[in-house]
């Protein structure tokens, strides 16, 4: 009937007032991400051991890692010194995650890196240890 | 107290009363305007599944409008070099002025009206369609073709819808033999002429939702036809200028339709009159605005081809038919 599709219309946008909204409040509270989502990545220094492995797995070469001997001189091996991740290029592909034998580097849910300034994107391993919100679960162990 | 003032003597005084009371009800208008705006863009927020303005102002953004209209005030004033100036700077003043004007003749309740004129009806009808020559004005004088094409379509347009328009009112005003706005009132103690003239309120609902150049008949400043349609190359203050227009026309639009067929400030039924009248009259308008809110949410644009068939062809022929109708009703009545 003429002007029956008018009056369905009507009805559907009314019912659509009380409807729960599909939007998301986001930056006033964190994005609903899955667990395995790939963000910024968070470092632990004293798991490290210095093995080099991400470095060298790195697609875009973007870690660059010092050691020193450990200050205990009974003990072997290497400390981590310094540690920095370029977020210019980082890509964030998540297999430097993969390859550290002691889970010393491990994904977040964090992906906020707009910045002023492209030096910013330079992290290095203090700003890395802090960086502990949203962390991988998986890898928590 | 303002038939007193009407009838005294000319003065500084007079005219300085006028003169605040001209302003308190502009302050009212400008509030309802920017509460309008929010509203609506809250209420289509909603109906698309959306939060609509929520970040100014607070959790329902509250300030959002205030917010927009500064940014315009803070806009730089553009005038097209090609421009007719002084046609292009007189343009909205002329749209906007019209729609002011009107509102003198509202009455909102028994106490509260500007001006208790016997002409009250045609006194509206007569003034707002002078807003028509200020859109016409401004496309013309902005030397722009999406502006020129916008404002013919908004002067075919709202010529044509306004003759529906009256001939729907007619009925209203074949059953109250009057054509002041409280004598219309008066006229539906009993019963609100919505129910009386069902035809008439259909018909004049489709056209003044016409007349304010409102989805689903905003052909004239169809955005994704004509940019913009006759405000194109308006800025800031200027533009602002149309847009209150628009909305203060709503404002207008919605007391009418409240006054003709909601029975204006007379409660729904006759056991809830101690609930005051302005009361009444501010749930029967909201709902009005409301309805306009909704369609615009709801409907699609009419087609450019179809906008003057419907208001030849189908409006007024019913129009008419309503008014023959109505009256020999009526004088079947008066012979019984």
């Amino acid at each position: 009937m003429l002007g029956f599709g008018l009056a369905k219309g009507l009805k559907y946008t009314l019912k659509n007032l009380t409807k729960e909204k599909p939007t998301y409040e986001y930056p006033n509270e964190p994005l609903p991400l899955p667990d395995r989502f790939r963000g910024i990545q968070k470092f632990y220094p004293e798991k490290c051991i210095v093995c080099n492995q991400c470095a060298n797995i790195c697609p875009t070469d973007c870690i660059q890692l010092t050691g020193k001997k450990h200050p205990d001189p009974n003990k072997k091996g290497k400390i981590i010194d310094t540690y920095d991740i370029n977020f210019e290029i980082c890509i964030l592909c998540d297999l430097c995650t993969e390859v550290c034998p002691t889970e010393a580097i491990i994904m977040s849910n964090n992906f906020e890196l707009a910045e002023y300034s492209r030096d910013e994107l330079f992290k290095n391993l203090e700003w890395l240890d802090e960086n502990d919100e949203n962390i991988r679960k998986v890898n928590k162990a | 107290m303002v038939e007193d003032l009407l009838h005294s003597q000319p003065g500084i005084l007079n005219f300085g009363i006028f003169f605040l009371l001209a302003t308190v009800l502009l302050l009212v208008i400008l509030g309802f305007v920017t509460y309008a705006i929010l509203a609506e863009r809250k209420v289509m927020g909603f109906m698309q599944l959306r939060q609509g303005p929520n970040q100014v102002g607070g959790r329902w953004g509250l300030l959002q409008t205030v917010a927009d209209v500064l940014k315009l005030l803070l806009k730089e004033d553009t005038i097209p070099k090609l421009a007719d100036k002084p046609l292009f700077i007189i343009a909205p003043v002329i749209a906007f002025a019209p729609s002011f004007i009107v509102i003198a003749a509202i009455p909102f309740t028994d106490k509260l009206q500007f001006a208790d004129l016997n002409i009250g009806l045609l006194y509206y009808i007569a003034i707002s369609g002078l807003t028509t020559i200020g859109m016409v004005t401004g496309g013309w004088a902005s030397n722009n073709k999406y502006a020129l094409l916008g404002g013919m379509r908004a002067a075919a347009q709202m010529i044509s819808y306004e003759i529906p328009l009256v001939m729907s009112v007619l009925g209203v005003i074949l059953l109250t033999g009057s054509l002041n706005l409280n004598d219309i009132v008066a006229a539906q103690e009993n019963v609100w002429y919505i129910l009386l003239q069902p035809v008439a309120f259909i018909v004049f609902i489709i056209a003044s939702v016409a007349e304010l150049n409102r989805v689903p008949f905003d052909l004239p400043e169809s955005e994704n036809e004509l940019v913009a349609g006759f405000h194109v190359e308006y800025s800031g203050f200027r533009w602002a200028f149309f847009m209150l227009a628009e909305y203060v026309y709503m404002f207008a639009m919605a007391s009418l339709t409240t006054v003709l067929f909601l029975g204006g400030w007379l409660p729904l039924f006759s056991f809830l009159d101690f609930i005051p009248g302005a009361v009444w009259f501010a749930l029967k308008f909201m709902f009005v605005v409301f309805l306009l809110i909704w369609f615009r949410s709801t409907f699609p644009r009419i087609r450019a081809d179809k906008l003057m068939e419907f208001a030849w062809k189908i409006l007024l022929p019913i129009a008419l038919a309503n008014i023959f109708l109505t009256a020999i009703i009526k004088e079947i009545f008066k012979l019984l």
